[in-house]
C-alpha cells in the first residue's frame, strides 16, 4: 500500500494542498471501503455459518431417512422396543443384541456364501453342497483396496479362478463371487456322483472307474448282472459345461459283440438317456434296483438274446 | 472463508445425493455397483476401527457392517435364526465311535419384497472314516403366495432338499421378477392404450391391441424358469391372436412364423427394445 506522503524528496508538491486533500480522500475512502468489506465479509460468514448449520442439520436428516428406507439391517436387529430401552440394562441389550448378530452371520453359511470382514478387506466362505449333502467349503481372501486381488485362497488349482477374476473381480464382485460358486458348486457335485459310483456300487464295475481331477471325463465299464454272462457296456462322460452337474456328452458302447442285437441297442441307447438326464449314482441305484425285480421286460429280452436260459 | 464456501458446496452436493436416494430406493438389478461401492465404505470402517477393543459397541457395529456386507452380497435378509440339537448316538453306535447328530434350524428373512421362512433338518452322521452332513427335511413358507413361478421353484428346492440352490437361485428369480414387473409397468405407462396387464402389474403376460386395427392382439408371455442345477433364466414367447380373414390373406404365413420370428427379434435386440418394436409395428398409426 502506497504510503501518502505529502511531502516528497524529489520536490513533487506540485498539487500542494488540493493533492494532499486528494490524496487524504483517497485514504478515507479506501479505508471506508475496506471497513465495508470488512463488514460484508463478516456479515457473509455469519450467513455463511447459519448457513452451514442449516445444511448439516439437513444432511443428517436426509441420512436418517435414507438409511430407514434402505431398511438398515441394524434396525431390524434391535429387538429392544424402543420405549423399554429406559429400563432394561444398557449392557444387557447389548449382550442380547450381539448374540442375535452372530447368530444371524452364522445362519449365512447356508446361503452358500458367506464371510468375515478382515484387516485387508474379506474372506469369502463358499459352501457346496449337491441334492442336500453338504460338501466341502472353499475360501477366497479378498483385498478390497483398488485394484482388488486374490490374496490366498484354497480353490482347487484345475478350477479356472483367474479366468473368472479377469472378467469379473475388477468390475462386480459379486458376479465373481456367484460365478465361482457356480463352478465350485458344479465340481463338488460331479465329485459326490463318482465317489458315490465307487463306494456304493463297485459290485456293478468291472473295471476301475477313470476320472480327472475335475471330474468332469469319466470313464467305466458296467454289467447289468454282475456275475452273469452278459456282455459289459463301456460308457464314456464328458462333462463340457463346468457350471452343470450332468454331462454333456455320452457314448455307450457295448464290449465285445459286433452286431448288437436289437434289444442290446434299445438298451444301450436307454442308457446313454439316463447318464445324461439323471445324477450318475442315481443311474446305477435303478440298475440294482432293477437286478431285483424280476419282472423287468428289458432285462429278460437281452438274457433270451444271449442264450441265456435263466428263468424268472 | 474458501473453507466454509468448500464445505457448503459439499454439503449440498451430499444433500442431493440423498434427496435423490431418498426419492429411488435402489431396485435389485442395480445393486451391483452399490454393492462395490459398499466395499470400499467397509473397508473404511475395518481400516479405521481394526484395533480392535474389547468395548462391546465397538465389537457390536463391527458384526453389524459385516451382517450388511453379506446381506448386499448375496441379496438376501436374513433377520431370525434359531438352532436345536439333538443327539442321536445310541450306546451300539458310540461303541463303533460313530457319532449321529439331528441338528433343526429354523431361519427367516427376506429377499426385496419375498420374505421367506426356512425350517430344515440337518443329519450329521460321523465315522471313523469321514463326516457326512445330509439335509433330511426342508420346508420353506414363501410370501407373497400367488406367485405361481415362485411356488414352482420353491417346491422343486423342497423336493430336491436343496437349500443352497434355493438361496443362490431365489436372489437371481426375484432379481428377474422385479425386472419384469418394472418393464410391464413402463411399457403400460407409455402407451396407455395400446398395452393391457391381464393380471395386474406382477402378471407374466403383457397385451398389445391397436384401437385401429380391431381383432388383431399380440400377447408376450415371459415366464421365468429355473434349470435343473438351478440357473434362472426367461423366456418368452409370442401369441398372436388375428381375425379369420386376415389369415386368409396372409400369404407369405407371416403370421404363422411370428412366435419364432419373435425370438430372433429378441436375440438380436434384447427384451425391452423387442417389444417396443412390436407395440410400435402394431400401434405404427397412432403414432404419426
Amino acid at each position: 500500500m502506497e504510503q501518502a506522503n505529502p511531502l516528497r524528496p524529489d520536490g513533487e508538491s506540485k498539487g500542494g494542498v488540493l493533492a494532499h486533500l486528494e490524496r487524504l480522500e483517497t485514504q478515507v475512502s479506501r479505508s471506508r471501503k475496506q471497513s465495508e468489506e470488512l463488514q460484508s465479509v463478516q456479515a457473509q460468514e455469519g450467513a455463511l455459518g447459519t448457513k452451514i448449520h442449516k445444511l448439516r442439520h439437513l444432511r443428517d436428516e436426509l441420512r436418517a431417512a435414507v438409511r430407514h428406507r434402505r431398511g438398515s439391517v441394524k434396525a431390524r436387529i434391535a429387538n429392544v422396543e424402543p420405549n423399554r430401552t429406559v429400563e432394561v440394562n444398557e449392557q444387557e441389550a447389548l449382550e442380547e443384541k450381539l448374540e442375535n448378530v452372530k447368530a444371524v452371520l452364522q445362519a449365512y453359511h447356508f446361503t452358500g456364501l458367506s464371510g468375515k470382514l478382515t484387516s485387508r478387506g474379506v474372506c469369502v466362505c463358499i459352501n457346496t453342497a449337491f441334492e442336500g449333502n453338504l460338501l466341502a467349503s472353499y475360501f477366497v481372501d479378498l483385498v478390497i483396496q483398488k485394484p482388488f486381488r486374490i490374496h490366498h485362497h484354497s480353490v482347487p488349482v484345475f478350477i479356472p479362478l483367474e479366468e473368472i477374476a479377469a472378467k469379473y473381480l475388477q468390475t462386480n464382485i459379486q458376479h465373481f463371487l456367484f460365478s465361482l460358486c457356480e463352478y465350485l458348486n458344479a465340481y463338488s457335485g460331479r465329485k459326490y456322483q463318482a465317489d458315490r459310483l465307487q463306494s456304493d456300487f463297485a459290485a456293478l464295475l468291472t473295471g476301475p472307474l477313470q476320472r480327472n481331477p475335475l471330474c468332469n471325463l469319466l470313464s467305466f465299464t458296467y454289467k447289468l448282472d454282475p456275475g452273469g454272462q452278459s456282455f459289459p457296456f463301456c460308457a464314456r462322460l464328458l462333462y463340457k459345461d463346468l457350471t452343470a452337474t450332468l454331462p454333456t456328452d455320452v457314448t455307450v458302447t457295448c464290449q465285445g459283440e459286433e452286431a448288437l442285437s436289437t434289444s442290446w441297442e434299445e438298451q444301450r441307447a436307454s442308457h446313454e438317456t439316463l447318464f445324461c438326464t439323471k445324477p450318475l449314482h442315481q443311474v446305477f441305484a435303478s440298475f440294482a434296483r432293477r437286478e431285483k425285480l424280476d419282472g423287468s421286460g428289458l432285462l429278460i429280452d437281452c438274457f433270451h438274446c444271449t442264450g441265456n436260459t435263466s428263468e424268472k | 472463508m474458501d473453507a466454509e464456501l468448500a464445505e457448503v458446496r459439499a454439503l449440498q452436493a451430499e444433500i442431493a445425493g440423498l434427496r435423490r436416494a431418498c426419492e429411488n430406493a435402489p431396485a435389485p438389478w442395480e445393486e451391483k455397483s452399490r454393492v462395490q461401492k459398499s466395499f470400499q465404505a467397509i473397508h473404511q470402517f475395518t481400516s479405521e476401527g481394526w484395533k480392535s477393543s474389547k468395548d462391546l459397541k465397538n465389537q457390536l457395529g463391527h458384526l453389524e457392517s459385516e451382517l450388511s456386507f453379506l446381506s448386499t452380497l448375496t441379496g438376501i435378509n436374513i433377520r431370525n435364526y434359531s438352532k436345536h440339537t439333538e443327539d442321536l448316538t445310541s450306546t451300539e453306535m458310540a461303541e463303533k465311535s460313530i457319532r449321529k447328530v439331528l441338528q433343526r434350524h429354523r431361519l427367516s428373512g427376506n429377499c426385496h419384497m419375498v420374505t421367506f421362512q426356512l425350517e430344515f433338518q440337518i443329519l450329521e452322521i460321523q465315522n471313523k472314516e469321514r463326516l457326512s452332513s445330509a439335509v433330511t427335511d426342508l420346508n420353506i413358507i414363501m410370501e407373497p403366495t400367488e406367485c405361481s413361478e415362485l411356488s414352482e421353484f420353491v417346491s422343486r428346492a423342497e423336493e430336491r432338499k436343496d437349500l443352497f440352490m434355493f438361496f443362490r437361485s431365489l436372489h437371481f428369480f426375484v432379481e428377474w421378477f422385479e425386472y419384469r414387473k418394472h418393464t410391464f409397468k413402463h411399457f403400460k405407462e407409455k402407451y396407455p392404450d395400446a398395452v393391457y396387464l391381464l393380471e395386474g402389474p406382477s402378471s407374466c403376460s403383457m397385451g398389445i391391441r391397436s384401437a385401429s386395427r380391431p381383432g388383431f392382439e399380440l400377447v408376450i408371455v415371459w415366464r421365468i424358469q429355473t434349470d435343473e442345477d438351478g440357473k434362472v433364466f426367461p423366456k418368452l414367447d409370442l401369441l398372436t391372436k388375428v381375425p379369420q380373414r386376415a389369415l386368409e390373406l396372409d400369404k407369405n404365413r407371416a403370421i404363422e412364423a411370428a412366435p419364432l420370428s419373435f425370438r430372433t427379434l429378441l436375440g438380436v435386440l434384447g427384451i425391452e427394445a423387442a417389444l417396443e418394436s412390436l407395440i410400435k409395428s402394431l400401434c405404427a398409426e397412432e403414432n404419426n
